[in-house]
């Protein structure tokens, strides 16, 4: 029996072409990635031509960072629901607050990162100490975001600022300056992830909690942080939206939450919570937004296209949960 | 595999005692490939208490499972009275009168003591009699005197087994089976049981007693089959068989391991000593350790050990002294001090999800970095040390930690635990579904640990293992120090001795208890519709409030269009109240209605016929089956969890919207309009519909098996299933009925918005989980009241019609909404910890 268990890893070890261990829902997702890709090329051309990638890469990169915080609260089994609020919250302040003064650009920043932060300590103490189920502690902390967000904007859009404009929306090198922002926010969270004391037991607590706790691991505080930081991540999404979108509305946030939970499920991260894979999910983000632009250039209504997600995401879960009932439901005794 | 068979010890003219019940014959149980029973064949005879004996893990607990249902076995059959009835379901076992009381009694906390009753039993018990009688009867049968609507989650260890005791009675069964009944009860509630027992056995039932305990089996028991490693070891009469013989029956089994040498060392030196201990489940436990010995805890399973190894390693609070070399140790100091190897590897040992290397450094991170930032070569060279000096066999670091085998996770656990470098070592069955090559493997090291000045604890229900291992065990029953063995006294049969013949009982009584006698009042704070009174208080001053700034607001028009409003949204929120109840969650009942109101458009128009709009209303509610049907099927079917099941749905029928209409349209019939939207005075006919839809909810939910059966499973799904509840049926029905309600609030809506659009009905998903969350229900399943749902619906409804009234801005909309759902959360939390505690 003992045998057999070896034998399959061997197999499933041998079958890695990489010296380095990778993770199968990364090889999942870049290959459905790479098919998409060549689809794109024979099928609808159009869709990754320079421009179309210009204009289409600044809301990949956003969805990527918005599905970076909601990674972080998934691997603590939990489910940040004011994504929404956060990344709405951020757009208006980074929109009206400078009211087209450049100056008023960092100040303004601040202000949504310390919102940011707040709502993010408020997620966490609910959650983390208080104990409430984190469905109901998001949506209440949700909906009081965007009672700021109504408060700061009146609910009418705002031209926003060059400066922001320039930073966020700009190239450098032919490249979106978007992309460059998630691409940090990226490196960032792997390697606080995988490489940092706080980030790995961080991954034990979120594979789970009874066992972290039986080595004395800190589990409420740890995770606490994981909302704060979605929030952070949040604010730095909304931030940027504010400078991608000319006249952002008071809920560009509303469109990434339910990407933001399908982005990390694709990334192959459990809902359940535990090993988080940030890599998978940018990557997901990048699959997720290119397949709407596919859709569009063969034609497809924006309808057909949302049935199209929820088929790929349907197929993820699918496809990864055969993985999960692996690992979990084996506890036989 | 094979090894001879002790001398069976039945003799010639036992087996002519009366007629066979229920006869085993080659039943043999494996669990993905491990053997828990080997061609097991037994007798039962009517009219006899027939006790099965045997050690922890011998196959006892199996072997029931299979005779009650709950577990099928790969080879065997089993017949009664002579007909054969496997292979054999619990409802089959509970038709043909065989009834068993459980070990963990299958009590669902979140039900009353009486619907503990009507959901387990079978209808034909309740046949001749109301429930109520039927349910005293039984609970006056045990000497439980409770009200039968108390809540069970309040009673005690003691009354829960009377209660699972009383369950088995109320059958009448012609076979019935105790699984360790007297574990939790005392001296008092051991004697009435017995007294049960030996009037069901005169009246003819065929009774089979498990124990751990020879002096109950010589007191209650007419004849024992005693089971060893899976096997039957021997059958006997009581009267002919001497305890000596018995022991020797349960004992003896083979290790086939060898043990590393004991302590020869003379040192008198105390390293860890602990001082009159008590917590929960132990009380009054003294040892010391001096430096190189290796302390065992031994005693039947159950018995305080467990608990005591957690107090040990800091993660159960306890009173008394532990000091470890001279230094005095609280519970604080203990969690970082003690490295802990849990019983149960996967769901305290290990993270399952995470690779070999990080399950064995995640306690000892700190150790390979430098300012927080970790060293892969450190932590590499560190691990492969450990890992070379514990010999744990891996295909690779960075293999997933299941695909060891069982002693090699056990290993990684040890090599975590010795990373840490701890100052003690709490080790909890550190053997437990470990290979025989593992476990000398781990005895070696444990020894080795013990010899280099690290106190180590093992508590094992082997008790050769505690006798080849251990150089001081102390045994335990009912959570006191029975015998504290040291030196050659160290041995198998004293050990087992000392656990099994220990008659002490210490458990609670299962008599009258303060916190139960609840007068009628604090009934109803404790019951689930408790929330409805003050929900109904703030609604009413809220309005008034509203209504002094206002008067317009309680004008007739404004409080139909607030009634209105709230019908749809409590449509939906009774549907999402089903979701939560059996402990799921639906997110797609938003789009679901929205997408029901698009199909609508197309059917329910002006210019259609009263069959295409007879049509339309029929698509309507033949959408939503089928929508209840996909979550459903992909929650018990597919895996996946309610939220990712329900979240695809959710894309997927807001895609559906989108195909059918791309933008509004599709005008909806005023005459049908009208209809839906009549009047009695102010109040619509449909929020009546919907009050009286609550409340026959509610009274199915109390009152009926089909509502016994959601809390159930939403309480606790094993339970479920072991009192015969169909898991897949009843949470697929669930869902279904939760997307057949959000289609009537999709009727209301249709009315409300008068047209086919896709962009509408999907902020209901939110505002229904609020109003459920407002209304009491709990998310955590198994509890929660339709008629507070209808309230929260109001309240919210309410709440966001004074905003327009009270003249403020929507800032105050989303204010309120947010703060009545955190603030109702954080006061129901409250409440509940409080009738936790």
């Amino acid at each position: 029996m003992n045998q057999a268990a070896d034998n399959v890893t061997d197999m499933l070890q041998r079958r890695g072409i990489f010296p380095y261990p990778v993770a199968q829902g990364f090889v999942t997702v870049a290959a459905s990635t790479l098919v998409l890709l060549a689809a794109c090329l024979v099928f609808a051309p159009s869709s990754v031509s320079p421009g179309a990638l210009a204009g289409s890469l600044p809301f990949a990169a956003v969805m990527a960072i918005v599905g970076l915080g909601q990674l972080l609260v998934v691997q603590q089994g939990g489910f940040d629901l004011s994504v929404a609020g956060g990344v709405s919250l951020a757009v208006v302040i980074a929109a009206h607050y400078p009211d087209g003064d450049n100056a008023r650009v960092l100040p303004a920043v601040l202000l949504a990162a310390s919102c940011a932060l707040a709502a993010g300590l408020a997620n966490g103490i609910l959650v983390g100490f208080v104990r409430l189920n984190a469905i109901i502690a998001t949506i209440g902390v949700n909906a009081l975001l965007y009672g700021a967000v109504f408060a700061v904007s009146g609910g009418v859009p705002r031209i926003t600022t060059p400066l922001l404009a320039e930073i966020a929306g700009g190239t450098t090198l032919g490249v979106p300056n978007s992309v460059y922002f998630a691409l940090v926010a990226l490196l960032v969270v792997s390697f606080v992830l995988k490489k940092t004391v706080i980030g790995r037991r961080f991954e034990a607590i979120g594979a789970n909690p009874a066992a972290a706790r039986a080595v004395g691991l800190h589990v409420r505080l740890h995770q606490m942080m994981a909302y704060v930081c979605s929030q952070l991540l949040c604010c730095l999404a909304g931030v940027l939206l504010a400078g991608i979108t000319r006249e952002p509305t008071a809920f560009q946030g509303d469109a990434l939450l339910l990407p933001s939970v399908a982005v990390v499920v694709l990334g192959s991260t459990s809902l359940l919570g535990g090993r988080g894979f940030p890599v998978s999910t940018v990557v997901a983000a990048f699959f997720l937004n290119q397949l709407s632009q596919f859709a569009l250039a063969i034609g497809v209504p924006y309808s057909a296209q949302t049935i199209i997600q929820a088929l790929a995401l349907g197929f993820g879960i699918g496809v990864y949960s055969v993985h999960w009932t692996r690992n979990t439901r084996r506890s036989v005794k | 595999m094979l090894e001879p068979l002790s001398k069976p010890l039945d003799k010639p003219g036992v087996r002519d005692a009366g007629t066979v019940t229920l006869k085993i014959s080659g039943v043999s149980k494996y669990f993905g490939g491990i053997r828990a029973l080997q061609d097991i064949s037994v007798e039962f005879y009517e009219g006899e208490v027939h006790a099965i004996l045997g050690e922890n893990g011998a196959g006892k607990s199996t072997l029931m499972g299979i005779i009650s249902g709950a577990l099928q076995p790969s080879a065997g059959e089993i017949s009664f009275g002579g007909d054969l009835v496997s292979p054999l379901s619990p409802e089959r076992a509970a038709t043909l009168g065989i009834s068993i009381s459980f070990q963990h009694p299958a009590i669902l906390d979140d039900l009353s003591v009486l619907e503990n009753f009507e959901v387990a039993l079978p209808r034909s018990v309740f046949q001749d009699k109301p429930p109520r009688e039927v349910a005293r009867a039984a609970l006056d049968l045990v000497g439980l005197h409770l009200p039968l609507r108390t809540r069970a989650d309040v009673l005690t260890v003691a009354q829960k087994h009377l209660l699972e005791i009383a369950k088995a009675l109320a059958i009448k069964p012609k076979v019935l089976i105790f699984d360790e009944p007297t574990a939790s009860l005392d001296q008092e509630a051991t004697d009435m049981l017995f007294g049960r027992i030996r009037e069901m056995m005169e009246a003819g039932t065929s009774v089979i007693y498990i124990t751990h305990r020879l002096a109950e089996v010589r007191l209650i028991a007419q004849r024992v089959t005693v089971l060893r490693d899976g096997r039957v070891r021997g059958v006997a009469r009581v009267d002919e068989i001497s305890d000596a013989d018995v022991l020797g029956l349960i004992v003896g089994r083979t290790l086939g391991s060898a043990f590393p040498p004991k302590s020869s060392r003379q040192e008198n030196e105390i390293d860890f000593a602990v001082q009159a201990l008590s917590g929960r489940h132990f009380s009054d436990v003294s040892f010391e350790a001096a430096r190189g010995q290796i302390i065992g805890v031994a005693g039947v399973a159950g018995n305080g050990q467990s608990e005591l190894m957690r107090a040990l390693a800091g993660l159960q609070k306890s009173q008394g002294a532990i000091r470890l070399k001279g230094r005095t140790l609280d519970h604080q100091s203990l969690v970082h001090e003690a490295a802990f190897m849990p019983s149960d590897r996967h769901s305290e040992g290990l993270a399952s999800g995470l690779t070999v290397r990080e399950n064995a450094t995640f306690a000892a991170l700190e150790k390979f970095a430098t300012y927080g930032v970790l060293s892969r070569k450190e932590e590499m060279t560190q691990v492969v040390a450990a890992f070379r000096s514990l010999a744990v066999k891996a295909p690779g670091m960075e293999a997933p930690i299941l695909s060891l085998s069982g002693g090699n996770q056990q290993k990684v656990v040890m090599a975590r635990a010795l990373l840490s470098k701890p100052g003690l070592i709490v080790a909890d069955e550190p053997t437990q579904g470990v290979d025989v090559g593992a476990r000398a493997e781990i005895y070696r090291i444990l020894r080795e640990t013990s010899n280099a000045g690290t106190p180590v604890i093992v508590n094992s229900s082997d008790a050769a293992e505690l006798e080849g291992l251990c150089d001081k065990v102390i045994v335990l029953s009912r959570g006191h120090v029975v015998a504290t063995l040291s030196g050659k006294d160290v041995n198998e049969a004293r050990i087992v001795s000392a656990a099994v013949g220990a008659a002490t009982h210490i458990g609670d009584t299962g008599a009258a208890d303060r916190r139960n006698t609840l007068s009628g009042w604090r009934h109803f704070l404790q019951s689930d519709n408790a929330p409805t009174f003050p929900l109904t208080i703030v609604t009413a001053l809220l309005g008034l409030y509203i209504f002094s700034q206002n008067s317009n607001f309680l004008s007739s028009y404004n409080v139909a269009n607030i009634l209105l409003a709230a019908t749809a949204l409590g449509f939906i929120a009774l549907g999402q109240t089903v979701a939560l109840l059996v402990g799921g969650i639906d997110l797609s009942v938003g789009p679901l209605a929205g997408f029901l109101v698009v199909i609508a458009s197309f059917f329910v128009n002006e210019d259609q016929s009263f069959g295409m709009i007879a049509v339309g209303f029929f698509l309507m509610f033949g959408g939503a089956l089928v929508a209840g049907l996909v979550n459903g099927i992909l929650i018990r079917f597919a895996n996946f969890t309610a939220i990712a099941a329900t979240l695809a749905t959710y894309i997927g029928i807001q895609g559906l919207s989108f195909l059918l209409r791309d933008s509004p349209g599709g005008y909806i019939n005023a005459g049908v309009v009208d209809i839906i939207n009549r009047q009695i005075g102010p109040i619509p006919i449909a929020f009546l519909v919907l009050v009286a839809f609550a409340l026959a909810g509610e009274y199915a939910l109390r009152r009926s098996r089909p509502g016994w059966r959601l809390r159930a499973i939403g309480c606790d799904q094993d339970s479920a299933r072991r009192v015969g509840v169909q898991i897949n049926r009843t949470y697929i029905a669930a869902f279904v009925l939760s997307a057949l309600f959000t289609a009537c609030g999709a009727v209301m809506l249709m009315a409300q918005i008068g047209v086919g659009d896709p962009r509408q009905g999907a902020n209901y998903t939110l505002s229904s989980i609020t109003a459920v969350v407002l209304g009491g229900t709990s998310l955590r399943g198994g509890r929660g009241t339709f008629i507070g749902t209808v309230l929260g619906a109001l309240l919210l409804t309410e709440v966001l019609n004074a905003v327009a009234f009270l003249g403020l801005s929507e800032t105050y909309q989303y204010v309120f909404q947010g703060g009545l759902i955190l603030i109702s959360a954080l006061i129901y939390s409250t409440v509940q910890r409080r009738g936790d505690a």
